[in-house]
């Protein structure tokens, strides 16, 4: 079955290609959603044969290589078309497949009636065919193109309402943010470039294999080990919305709500996790790397919780809520307990995706509203959606037996055990935040008053197609967590075994080698106390956001605007889109206007004189022009050119 | 003397067809369209007698010019690059109402000169070459006589072209007064030997010959004229000079690269990575502002050059592979884009903003997604054939130890993502204020653009395929 | 004390240096074409000096010859012989220009009266190759090929000239 591993990613591609050429002439909307979502729900089935079939190996068997054909050859450098196989991508590839294919689902009842149908399901066909390209490949380059290929589809995506307003800073229409969110993008490629070059430059490969081997075997000098885990990691700052490239991802919401649960929410914003966890010897082998990481994990973490608090826009919330996850995950990867990462990519894909689903179908119900304080009371209008976000909050929040207890706590523990209290402490606080402003958004948008307007607004519950991923998806965000259960609550419950653990142990085996650590079940008293603490501190959370909001009436007024400064601060999102624009943007057009441009392209300097002289004079003032002006100017540039040339050839030896 | 003609037989048959085309031309008074057949049929049988007489590498005529290998490779290029410009052109010029013979006919000249200049084993045929390529070009830019625009161009393009050709040929003579030989062997083997005099006057001639191919092929500081003539030179025109011809420059510095700076070791490299540094950043930082698409699309040829030049300042195997890769797939893929342009410009000059752009996908869905398609493979996205031509240079300048140069270069690429996208932005993601623009039929126009998308497709997907051919001939 | 020849070339050199400057200094565009004239007698004497004399007839009876007078003639059909056709405005660029071909100058100069002149006299190969005759026998012989295919560049120019030139511009 292994060698079949091609076929999910090939059948959403057959899909992609079918649905773009012929989606138009197909028009009916039942069958082109079926087409999207079943070539996406065959690949599950694949992934979970193939998980099953894997179950029933040896774990040391379990990793396997399936070449396709060799894409580059040049000289003694190859590069296959090859996928792999194995306890890490395998189980990304059932995520991928999984959820995707629930959003297909969803999508065909949220884009109904929406005048291309047809080209969203071709582009969310293709995103997912890049997407497992990426989780499946066997080195840099098969990667890469999915790197890109997310990159291109999210693209394509987001702006997929451009005619829609957009309300972002310096960005008014979705085309902008889309543009935003590709170009920011290609600042993490420059780093996933140079790492890419300087595994070649010391393997002579890009296989994942041979790094691997070539790390451990200690064939690279640490400090180019640094400088690659770092370039790799400027590569997943920008994928997974980190600090300092996190500014697409809020921005990135003016897409349709779907695409913000599968791309934004649920997988790709997770291939930067999935990137270290794939090359996680590089980053096990220096402790600056992993340092930058926890550094660069905790305060997203802390500061997209914080500004989190004051949003409006409802898919905002849930935007800032996935940078300040995501932040999550990087701490527990930069603390060198990557299976615990991993594990938070995997419940958090259950419960992100189903709020993010909620959130569109409130949306949907709201006919296109995204703002909370316009909404409240809609627990009545819409039963499912209510129950299903509610236990998708309570998930987040961190409230135990729920999936996000399990893998957020055991962050907490990795951070407090091979970090630092203080460590703890900020995650504590982070954890407090996001359990704030989720059950702020909670209450503002189900309970309390109903403040819209009841002449052109008809709240109503969605239609079963939506309902039905978001029931799923509760149930996975409630049973998602046990697979792997902490050592500590393990023990608790019997000694039930951390399946996840065991199950990842071979992928960063090496790792753990070079961190020096064990997997001895091994548990410290403390850790139930750090545990009932971060639990009582979300709770907290909780009752605080139930107190203020429950009752949020029209005329309330936000309590939160009481901090005065910090609030303005925080809902301008401290300032970071500004400062951006006038540091880089407008530094580089001005640049780019005045200076390079105008220097070395003359009719700049004319441009005025030109144009008068188009207006007055006609051809032939012009054509003097030419002879006696630009053209000797030009000239004068090549001169100081040639110059310098021979002053170089002279001079420099 | 039989053996060298059989050898030689492209560049050959070419010269004899171009002559013989005036001949037809002169026939047919009344029929422009026997030229136009004339002038494809010539360059399909260039292309055929290119590949078949590929594997006789060696030198022709007292070792004038070499035979088979890369020479042939380049004649393959320049004549699809001339026959898809054919195609390309005729709708355009015959919906201007400018159809002329001499057009096509001085198409099939610059591919001449062109395959004159790759088949090059003396300075002497290299300059020639250079010559007839860009005397070809000087009038094919000011085709249009009755815009203004297009005369400028033609007469900047003329004016500066000259004044670096009076450069190249200084440098030329500077060579020859150092090593006593225009013949490229024999000038490698002076120069290893050590058999020059005045060490210093080789170094400046290096320079100066720099100088000269640099302005050919519009890299910095050379590289003024590029917007200007690029803008105002007739669409199609300006697809060939700004592929074929660049191909051309680039084949006309590759013996020179084997002869010269391969022996004269960094100091060249060094100057020719300061070049390509330059060139990628300017192009692509100028390229930013630009309002007008055909002087967006002469930028960005600037900044391919840059790339090019990478593969210079590695000097070995992998470069020059690199360099022929590249090569290739830029010509299909820029050659494609300004087909386009000129199916949606109309009157000349009009319709050229890129602001006219918006909302194109809209009403002209294939135009738009064909641009859309070229430019992610200009900004070199994968799979297309644009992200693997930059790979394999990037790769060969950080073996050769110019990492920071690769650095630069994968920061300029990133620049030039923000305006290849910002065209899609605009045909994609914004309505057209009123009605939008309409495109022309594409008529022949059509095969180009089938077999640049073609290429483009295919290169992306098999780079091998093209690569092991190049590599070959640097063994 | 340097030889006859040796003084000769310089003599001419700084004689073909100054009509040259002649030539685009002066307004009157027939000064200017001139100028042009004596500059290319002054490079005729050139090439005598350095026993080339194949190239110094050519040079006299193609470029004084044949193109100067067809010059005079398109000067005098357009009559532009007034004074301020060929003025020009004050520009940074001039200046710039200057700078930066006198900085060319200077390292062209610095680069030649750097080293040790190697050349004292004429070798006798400059002696023997200058002649008529050796040049008709390796342009046909050894550079066939190059003398070929300039042909195509000749007719390329005509044909260049024909299409910028042809009156009927639009059909």
């Amino acid at each position: 079955m292994i060698e079949q591993v091609y076929l999910i990613p090939l059948l959403p591609l057959i899909g992609f290609v079918v649905l773009g050429l012929f989606g138009k002439r197909i028009g009916n909307e039942k069958l082109l959603g079926m087409i999207g979502a079943s070539t996406v729900g065959a690949g599950f089935l694949i992934a979970l044969s193939i998980f099953f079939g894997m179950t029933g190996m040896q774990p040391e068997e379990r990793s396997h290589v399936v070449r396709l054909f060799t894409w580059i050859h040049a000289g003694d450098f190859t590069a296959d078309l090859a996928y792999r196989v194995d306890q890490l991508s395998i189980l990304f590839t059932m995520i991928i497949t999984g959820i995707g294919f629930l959003i297909h689902v969803y999508s065909i009842g949220y884009m109904h009636g929406d005048k291309s149908f047809f080209r969203f399901f071709a582009y969310l066909n293709l995103f997912v065919f890049m997407m497992l390209n990426l989780v499946l490949a066997n080195n840099f380059l098969v990667t890469f193109l999915g790197w890109e290929g997310v990159g291109l589809a999210s693209y394509l995506l987001i702006g997929f309402w451009y005619d829609q307003k957009f309300e972002g800073t310096n960005i008014t229409w979705t085309g902008d943010a889309a543009k935003k969110a590709f170009i920011v993008n290609r600042i993490g490629d420059f780093g996933m470039l140079i790492a890419m070059f300087i595994a070649y430059q010391y393997t002579g490969s890009l296989d994942y294999d041979k790094l691997q081997t070539a790390v451990v075997g200690g064939l690279i000098p640490a400090h180019i080990i640094t400088y690659m885990g770092l370039a790799i990691f400027l590569g997943c700052t920008g994928k997974s919305a980190q600090i300092p490239l996190g500014v697409w991802l809020p921005d990135a919401m003016a897409g349709p709500t779907p695409v913000s649960a599968l791309i934004h929410a649920a997988t790709m914003v997770t291939s930067g996790i999935f990137l270290i966890a794939r090359t996680n010897v590089v980053f096990a082998s220096s402790h600056t790397t992993l340092a930058v990481v926890t550094g660069v994990g905790i305060c997203t973490a802390f500061f997209a919780a914080t500004v989190g608090i004051a949003q409006n826009d409802i898919k905002k919330v849930l935007a800032y809520s996935t940078v300040s996850q995501l932040g999550f995950m990087f701490i527990a990867l930069g603390v060198g307990a990557f299976w615990v990462g991993v594990f938070h990519v995997m419940t958090h894909a259950f419960f992100k995706a189903l709020l993010f689903l909620g959130a569109g179908s409130v949306i949907h119900g709201m006919h296109h509203e995204q703002d909370i304080m316009k909404m409240g009371g809609l627990k009545k209008h819409m039963k499912i959606t209510h129950l299903t976000f509610f236990i998708g909050t309570l998930a987040i929040a961190g409230i135990p037996g729920l999936s996000g207890f399990f893998s957020k706590d055991e962050i907490l523990w990795k951070a407090f055990s091979s970090g630092s209290p203080v460590l703890w402490g900020v995650g504590v606080a982070a954890a407090f935040c996001t359990a704030f402003y989720m059950f702020r958004m909670f209450y503002l948008t189900f309970h309390g008053e109903e403040r819209f307007d009841h002449h052109h607004v008809h709240p109503h519950e969605s239609p079963l197609s939506m309902t039905f991923p978001l029931m799923v998806l509760a149930v996975f965000s409630i049973i998602g967590g046990y697979f792997g259960i902490p050592h500590a609550v393990g023990a608790l419950l019997g000694h039930a075994p951390n399946l996840l653990e065991h199950w990842l142990e071979p992928v960063f085996a090496d790792a753990d080698k070079i961190l020096n650590h064990s997997h001895a079940a091994h548990v410290e008293p403390i850790e139930y106390g750090l545990m009932v603490t971060s639990t009582v501190i979300a709770i907290i959370g909780i009752f605080l956001a139930r107190s203020l909001y429950r009752n949020y009436g029209k005329a309330s007024t936000e309590p939160t605007a009481k901090l005065g400064g910090l609030h303005a601060l925080l809902s301008k999102k401290y300032l970071v889109d500004e400062l951006y624009q006038a540091v880089f943007v407008n530094t580089f057009y001005t640049l780019s206007n005045s200076f390079l441009w105008k220097i070395f392209d003359v009719k700049g300097i004319d441009g005025v004189v030109n144009g008068t002289a188009q207006l007055i004079g006609g051809t032939a003032e012009r054509l003097r022009r030419i002879q006696t002006g630009v053209a000797q100017n030009y000239a004068v540039m090549m001169m100081a050119g040639i110059v310098a040339v021979l002053g170089y050839m002279v001079f420099v030896r | 003397m039989g053996m060298d003609f059989l050898t030689s037989a492209p560049i050959v048959l070419i010269s004899f067809l171009s002559v013989l085309c005036i001949v037809v031309d002169a026939l047919t008074p009344k029929s422009e369209r026997i030229t136009f057949y004339f002038a494809g049929f010539s360059m399909l049988a260039a292309m055929l007698m290119a590949a078949f007489t590929m594997p006789n590498t060696g030198t022709a005529f007292n070792g004038m010019i070499t035979t088979g290998g890369v020479a042939t490779f380049f004649d393959i290029l320049f004549c699809m690059g001339g026959l898809l410009t054919l195609f390309a052109a005729r709708p355009y010029i015959l919906r201007e109402n400018v159809e002329h013979d001499e057009f096509y006919t001085l198409i099939l000249y610059a591919v001449a000169g062109m395959m004159v200049i790759a088949h090059a084993h003396n300075l002497l045929i290299t300059f020639i070459g250079i010559e007839i390529m860009s005397v070809s070009f000087y009038v094919l830019a000011g085709y249009f006589r009755s815009n203004t625009k297009s005369v400028e161009s033609a007469l900047k393009y003329f004016l500066l072209g000259a004044f670096a050709t009076g450069f190249l040929v200084f440098g030329m003579s500077f060579l020859y007064g150092s090593t006593g030989t225009l013949d490229y062997t024999v000038m490698a083997n002076n120069i290893q030997s050590g058999m020059i005099n005045f060490p210093m006057l080789l170094s400046v001639g290096t320079g100066l010959l720099i100088v000269g191919l640099s302005f050919k092929m519009a890299a910095f500081p050379f590289h003024q004229w590029v917007p200007d003539v690029y803008e105002g030179a007739p669409t199609v025109v300006t697809g060939f000079m700004s592929t074929a011809g660049k191909a051309a420059s680039v084949s006309a510095l590759m013996p020179i690269a084997y002869a010269i700076i391969g022996e004269s070791g960094h100091q060249v490299a060094g100057l020719l990575a300061i070049i390509a540094a330059g060139t990628m950043l300017v192009g692509n930082i100028s390229a930013v502002v630009q309002q007008n698409i055909k002087r967006m699309l002469a930028y960005s040829s600037v900044a391919h050059a840059g790339y090019i030049l990478m593969g210079f300042v590695a000097n070995n195997e992998k470069g020059m592979t690199g360099i022929v890769y590249y090569v290739t797939a830029y010509l299909f893929m820029q050659l494609g884009a300004f087909v386009l342009v000129s199916l949606i410009e109309r009157n000349i000059d009009k319709q050229l903003e890129l602001r006219d752009y918006a909302g194109l996908s809209k009403k002209h869905p294939v135009i738009a997604a064909l641009m859309a398609f070229f430019m992610f493979s200009l900004a070199g996205i994968p799979p297309m054939a644009g992200f693997f031509g930059k790979y394999y240079l990037f790769i060969a300048a950080i073996e050769s130890g110019y990492t920071w140069l690769t650095i630069v270069a994968v920061i300029s690429s990133m620049i030039s993502v923000y305006f290849y996208i910002g065209l899609v932005v605009q045909m994609y993601f914004k309505d057209a204020e009123g009605e939008g623009i309409d495109a022309h039929q594409p008529g022949l126009a059509g095969l180009t653009l089938t077999v640049a998308t073609f290429f483009v497709i295919a290169l992306g997907i098999m780079p091998s395929t093209v690569e092991q051919i190049a590599r070959s001939f640097f063994k | 004390m340097p030889s006859l020849q040796v003084l000769l070339f310089i003599l001419l050199g700084i004689g073909a240096i100054a009509t040259s400057v002649a030539t685009i200094t002066r307004r009157n565009p027939v000064a200017s074409a001139m100028n042009l004239v004596a500059h290319f007698f002054m490079l005729f004497g050139l090439y005598l000096t350095l026993q080339a004399q194949f190239v110094a007839i050519v040079q006299i009876l193609v470029y004084a010859g044949a193109i100067m007078v067809l010059v005079i003639f398109v000067i005098m059909l357009l009559n532009l012989g007034k004074e301020q056709s060929l003025d020009e405005k004050f520009s940074p660029y001039k200046v710039l220009g200057m700078i930066m071909a006198s900085a060319f100058v200077v390292m062209m100069m610095s680069m030649i009266l750097g080293k040790p002149s190697g050349y004292t006299q004429l070798s006798d190969k400059a002696l023997a190759n200058g002649t008529t005759e050796s040049i008709g026998n390796v342009l046909f012989t050894q550079y066939l090929f190059p003398f070929e295919i300039i042909s195509l560049l000749l007719l390329a120019a005509l044909i260049g000239a024909v299409v910028l030139a042809n009156r009927t511009a639009v059909k």
